[in-house]
């Protein structure tokens, strides 16, 4: 039954993305031609001429409609189409580059923001209204409202120019370049997932089954971690699905300041110069792994907690 | 010597509206093998009165007096030597059989796990026992049930596992804070046919909690009746049922449906509400709420008590009772020794 | 727990009290390590110009900071200065700059340009070849400049070669490929080019990527992906190596370049850096010798710690904003246009806001052009004063004052830069004129499609960078119907005084047609001139042999890395001893690059079958005086 009931679960996401998908396709599609300017502007205008050679090229002398279900049909063999601005690369390959980097960036930070604030956050909760929990909270505040262009000149300068001990930017798929990065990327996820984990531990340290599990005499170590983390991590699992996608998927201001290839800077660039296939590209491609991360965050929900295992399989 | 001894209990809370004074000036004890019930609405402080003796109160809660367990005092435990007291020695049951459970644990995990802890079990034997335990308390097919999580339980069988949790060490004292409230009436018989038999078999004190007269009147050897923080009346089952002295007392008696009265119309709910614990009233706590109120009770009521132990509160004479001075059982006298339990967790 | 808690407590607090105290406008200033700034040994030449072996560095690998990701490496599609950049080391065109930016021969040793001036004929060098060992010849650069106008090849850049006859109708498909004004003359080593009309800046133009050959058989073989490192086969100085997209180019020297034995770098290093201010930090941590700009809120404290390295130069470009004068309140209003440019004091604009080193601007065209002199109004030599003065007068006359008050917006780009100068702007007019303005900015193609469609438009952000050393390519913008003319401006004498330029070719009666055509275009006051731009950047010290020049073009295969002192050379004994003479007596300050390297036209092999005669067509052509 509760297999059954995991397989349930997941077959109906799959089912449920692809109209997902389709909408989010159908909007961003229009909208972006909807913008104002072409990928083709320039601070002088193209002769005509040319500006009839490059739309033929890029089919969009087509009527717009015929352009949509072009676009369709190349989405359903996922071949996302030449990019308009980095004219050597289709942007599968831009994807199939910037992405791994991204992800393992945006990875790393996660997890790093995963282990780090639940143990500052637990410290926080164990320790609720003293000193330390006020001035890790504060801290932690402090993570949150600090924004990441703020922060990664400072690391860049005290590590490695003042410092020397790091590179200041740049990338090769060595941790000495990856360090400040994932750091920077993790900051705010640190702070928000420790405030996250405080909040939902102090909840759940005042329900009825932790009193139980004391009133049982066991240690307060066992306590809280048999008894109480698992409930605690809950919100905090919801929270690292869409956050996890947003970071895997690569934080443009993160990638500006260090200088990495990764997928973000596309979104930004691909926008700005109306480059529509890489816009289109990036946006299906982030609106999949969206879906595929809250699918993860579903399917790891349920395992946690067994009472929407059981909800869903009946 | 009584198996647990309670003398001059204080709890208080610290809330932002001020200190909440939940239970004070409180006196009892338990022998070996005897029945308490202690009695009153929603309010009387029971629960807390007993979170404290284990250490279960919330941050914001004191307690001070002392609570001497086969004279060792609760109270001023470290916790791991309350530890090894709590659900080995001392069990406790708590209201809310859906709450109380952890619900992201199999019923397996949760069992096995207070005999692994106590007495050092491997998992094997551990699960056997719980197995074993889970029968006692008529799960049906306890073996395969024990996987389960405790929301595919209902809250009548989510209590017996309570229960039979509470079991599995064997404790010489289980704590039943109104075990069957949260369900419905035919599992509530139940529930106490339950605690009943269990406590023939084994023999262990308890202490049960309810707003209910009628679920004591055939499991309890004495009966102790709490309003506003205080006892107001105490004594055998019998004396309270069919004798008592405390106006408090009667009224809840004239609530509870009973096969000796001739009819429902005879029912009748004490009138008005518990006072406000933020500020109590001086003198009778209960005065505003008594019919039988005057002017005496502007000031503390007196205490009577006779031989046999009984004990009520109030200006009306007790019968047999000699009158003792409330202040010189006051809680200040006792301040000296009371140990505080502040630093316990 | 407590521990970690208490380590990631301090380092957080940290972070937070860094920028109190070390956050200042310039920037964040902790000074700059004294480690990280070997000096360069002084530079010895040989007697041949170039520089002494033993003064150069072991390793002779140059890392250039890049800006933005180039579009693409083919050189006919490529739009952009990153793109350039690279294109420039892997390719060679007809014509091609020296490290001064004048233009000299490239793959062509000379050519003959016809009295009419629609007539270019090529005579290329005969021994070139690509570096894949094919022989290159003036079939390649048919092929080439073919591809480049062909409509499948979709170029944008290749509206710079409409002056070909015939390239706007094989452009729109309307004659064959064939019919274009590019031809094989006598042999397979001339090459012969008609123009539509007298163009200028013509030879310049075949420097540009968009005239560099490619080759027809790797073309043919890899399609698109032709450009791929593996694939790509140039004649330039240098091949492709590498293609990390948005890491890095690698390219290597080109043994098989014409001039291979005086390429001193033997690999570049070409990194996209997009943010400027990345760009200026990995300098400063040694991983570049050379940032593609500065990002200009540092320039006071970069000119403070980086005095060696900052470089700053004249560049061909004009910042200045633009009047709609299609539009109301500026159709035929001289005097309310001459107002609004008199009220502004462009000083206090490069001095306190964007202040690096821009000069300010009184007229369209750059100075430094091809030793062109702008023309210059007459109120250029008045005070602020009286400019303002004149300003109120004038716009008195032009119908407002404070009963009937002027409202105008000034439209621009959304930019900090842009931004900051739109406000100077409108304060000043507000203060002196009582002009009440409202900024518009815009996301950047929106401005574009606006500028171009001259509707919405009243005052905008304009400028021009010109890729051509010629005040030409800035003056034709306002032609009539150009299509970069987005001030609906038109002049009739203004219009005949261009095509007067385009047809004389002596050098002295050009630039005075030049000078009288911006002199109408300044009197009929359409662009409001602001500053002309300069080229910043920081570059190592070490690095010599290149030049400031007003392009902002710096081939590579001209440059060459100096060791550092202290650091012993792989050179004879005798010549570190001579260094170390020549340093002890030039004491602390280097000589400037200026200067560094000969330009080519002396230093450069001359080619063996080259007469006297056609050396002295050439530089007469450079002087834009042959011919005659």
């Amino acid at each position: 039954m509760r297999q059954e009931g995991l397989l349930q679960l997941a077959a109906s996401r799959l089912i449920g993305l692809v109209p997902t998908l389709l909408v989010l396709i159908t909007i961003s599609f229009f909208l972006i031609r909807l913008a104002p300017g072409g990928p083709f502007d320039a601070e002088m205008a193209a002769p005509p001429e040319i500006r009839a050679n490059l739309e033929a090229k890029y089919h969009l002398d087509e009527p717009l409609l015929a352009q949509y279900f072009r676009y369709l049909g190349e989405v359903i063999a996922f071949d996302f189409g030449p990019s308009f601005q980095y004219k050597d690369w289709t942007v599968n390959e831009l994807i199939a580059r910037g992405f791994p980097i991204s992800a393992t960036i945006g990875g790393l930070a996660m997890l790093l923001a995963f282990f780090a604030g639940v143990l500052i956050g637990v410290f926080a909760a164990l320790r609720q209204n003293t000193a330390s929990d006020y001035t890790v909270m504060g801290i932690a505040m402090l993570g949150i409202s600090i924004p990441n262009f703020v922060v990664a000149p400072l690391l860049i300068l005290v590590l490695a120019i003042y410092g020397g001990w790091l590179p200041a930017s740049g990338w090769d798929w060595t941790w000495q370049r990856g360090l400040l990065p994932v750091v920077t990327l993790a900051l705010p996820a640190i702070a928000y997932i420790a405030r996250l984990t405080r909040g939902s531990m102090i909840e759940v340290l005042h329900s009825n089954y932790i009193r139980t599990a004391r009133a049982k005499g066991l240690p307060e170590r066992t306590v809280i971690l048999r008894h109480a983390l698992k409930p605690t991590l809950l919100p905090v699992i919801s929270y690292m699905g869409p956050a996890t996608a947003a970071l895997i998927t690569g934080s443009v201001v993160v990638e500006r300041i260090y200088s990495i290839p990764g997928l973000g800077s596309y979104f930004v660039q691909g926008a700005l110069n109306r480059d529509y296939t890489l816009v289109m590209g990036v946006v299906v491609f982030y609106g999949m792994i969206i879906i595929l991360f809250n699918f993860i965050v579903d399917l790891l929900y349920a395992w946690l907690n067994p009472r929407i295992r059981y909800d869903e399989g009946e | 010597m009584a198996l647990l001894d309670v003398t001059g209990l204080e709890v208080e809370f610290e809330t932002p509206e001020g200190t909440v004074r939940a239970v004070s000036n409180l006196d009892f004890h338990l022998e070996e093998g005897e029945t308490l019930a202690i009695v009153g609405e929603s309010g009387a402080g029971k629960s807390q009165m007993m979170m404290a003796i284990m250490g279960l109160l919330a941050e914001n809660g004191r307690a001070r007096g002392s609570a001497l367990y086969r004279g060792a005092d609760l109270l001023g435990m470290t916790a791991r030597e309350l530890n090894a007291i709590r659900g080995n020695q001392i069990a406790m049951i708590f209201q809310d059989p859906m709450t109380s459970l952890n619900p992201y644990m199999t019923i397996e995990q949760q069992m096995t796990e207070v005999i692994m802890h106590h007495r050092k079990l491997k998992r094997d034997e551990a699960r056997a026992q719980a197995v074993e335990m889970l029968r006692a308390v008529r799960i049906p097919d306890a073996e395969e049930r024990i996987r389960q999580y405790p929301h595919e339980y209902s809250g009548g069988m989510r209590q017996r596992v309570m229960i039979a949790m509470g079991l599995l060490c064997e404790p010489e004292l289980l704590i039943a804070d109104e075990p069957s409230t949260a369900l419905d009436v035919t599992v509530q018989a139940q529930i106490t046919q339950l605690v009943r038999e269990l406590r023939e078999q084994a023999g262990m004190s308890i202490i049960l909690i309810t707003h209910d007269l009628a679920v004591v009147a055939d499991i309890a050897d004495r009966v102790m009746v709490m309003y506003a923080g205080e006892v107001v009346e105490c004594g055998s089952a019998e004396d309270i049922f069919y004798n008592p002295q405390h106006p408090y007392t009667r009224g809840l008696l004239d609530s509870v449906p009973r096969l000796d009265r001739a009819s429902d119309q005879d029912l009748h709910a004490i009138p008005g509400n518990p006072p406000n614990l933020l500020d109590l009233p001086v003198g009778c706590n209960f005065r505003d709420r008594c019919d039988e109120a005057r002017e005496e009770c502007r000031e503390p009521p007196p205490v009577w008590r006779d031989e046999t132990g009984r004990m009520s509160r109030c200006v009306l004479p007790m019968e047999g009772g000699k009158r003792v001075d409330p202040d010189g059982t006051g809680p200040e006298s006792r301040a000296t020794n009371s140990a505080s339990r502040e630093n316990r967790e | 727990m407590r521990r970690l808690t208490a380590c990631v407590a301090v380092l957080m607090l940290a972070l937070t009290l860094i920028p109190l105290g070390g956050c200042s406008d310039e920037g964040l200033d902790f000074g700059v390590r004294p480690e990280n700034r070997a000096r360069p040994v002084e530079l010895v030449l040989l007697e041949n110009g170039r520089p002494d072996p033993s003064v150069l560095a072991e390793e002779q690998v140059v890392r250039r900071g890049n800006g933005e990701e180039p579009s693409t490496l083919d050189p006919h599609r490529a739009d952009g200065v990153p793109a350039a950049h690279i294109l420039r080391d892997l390719f060679e065109g007809l014509t091609t700059i020296s490290s001064s930016g004048q233009i000299v021969p490239g793959a062509a040793l000379r050519w003959n340009i016809s009295r009419d001036a629609r007539t270019y004929t090529f005579y290329l060098r005969r021994d070139l070849s690509w570096s894949n060992g094919e022989p290159l010849n003036a079939s390649d650069f048919v092929y080439s400049l073919r591809r480049a106008l062909h409509p499948d090849t979709a170029s944008a850049s290749a509206a710079a070669l409409l002056p070909i006859a015939n390239a706007r109708e094989v452009l729109a498909g309307e004659l064959p490929i064939e019919d274009l004004g590019v031809a094989l003359l006598d042999d397979e080593f001339t090459l012969q080019i008609t123009l539509t009309g007298p163009t200028p800046y013509f030879l310049g133009l075949m420097a540009s990527p968009v005239a560099y050959p490619v080759n027809r058989r790797n073309v043919e073989a890899f399609g698109e992906l032709f450009s791929m490192p593996g694939n790509l086969v140039s004649n330039g100085a240098f091949t492709l190596n590498e293609w990390v997209p948005r890491t890095r180019i690698v390219l290597e020297k080109n043994p098989l370049y014409r001039e291979a034995r005086d390429t001193l770098i033997e690999r570049v290093f070409y990194i996209p850096v997009e943010e400027a201010s990345a760009e200026v930090n990995r300098f400063r941590v040694g991983e570049l010798d050379w940032t593609s700009e500065v990002p200009s809120n540092q320039f006071a404290w970069l000119q403070k710690n980086y005095p060696d390295e900052l470089v700053i130069s004249p560049w061909t470009g004009s910042y200045f904003l633009g009047f709609n004068l299609t539009q109301e309140p500026f159709v035929d209003n001289p005097s309310l246009r001459m107002a609004l440019i008199l009220a502004i004091d462009r000083e206090i604009i490069t001095d306190k806001v964007t202040r690096f080193g821009e000069r300010p601007s009184y007229s369209l065209v750059p100075p430094g052009i091809d030793g062109y002199v702008p023309f210059t109004p007459e109120y250029a030599d008045w005070t602020q004063d009286e400019r303002n003065h004149e300003a109120r007068r004038l716009l008195e006359q032009a119908g407002y004052s404070d009963a009937n008050p002027l409202h105008l917006e000034i439209r621009y780009n959304t930019s900090g830069n842009h931004k900051k100068i739109a406000l100077a702007v409108a304060s000043m007019w507000k203060q002196v004129l009582g002009v009440s303005t409202s900024l518009v900015n815009e996301e950047y193609r929106v401005f574009l499609q606006n500028r171009q469609q001259k509707i919405v438009t009243r005052v905008f952000r304009a400028g021009w960078i010109s890729d051509y050393n010629d005040p030409y390519s800035f003056l034709e913008l306002f032609r009539t119907g150009h299509r970069g003319n987005d001030y609906g401006y038109s002049n009739s004498t203004f219009d005949a005084l261009l095509d007067e330029v385009g047809t004389e070719r002596v050098r002295a009666r050009r630039e005075r047609l030049m000078f009288e055509a911006e002199r109408v275009l300044m009197t009929d006051n359409v662009i409001i001139p602001i500053y002309s731009h300069v080229s910043k950047r920081l570059v190592n010290p070490h690095l010599r042999g290149w030049q400031p020049n007003v392009l902002d073009h710096h081939p590579t295969r001209f440059m060459y890395l100096l060791r550092s002192r202290g650091a012993l050379s792989s050179a004879s004994p005798s010549a570190v001893d001579a260094v170390s003479q020549a340093a002890s007596v030039e004491a602390e300050a280097p000589p400037p690059p200026e200067g560094a390297l000969p330009s080519p036209e002396t230093a450069g092999p001359q080619a063996d079958e080259v007469d006297d005669e056609d050396s002295s067509e050439r530089i007469e052509q450079e002087n834009g005086e042959g011919g005659s």
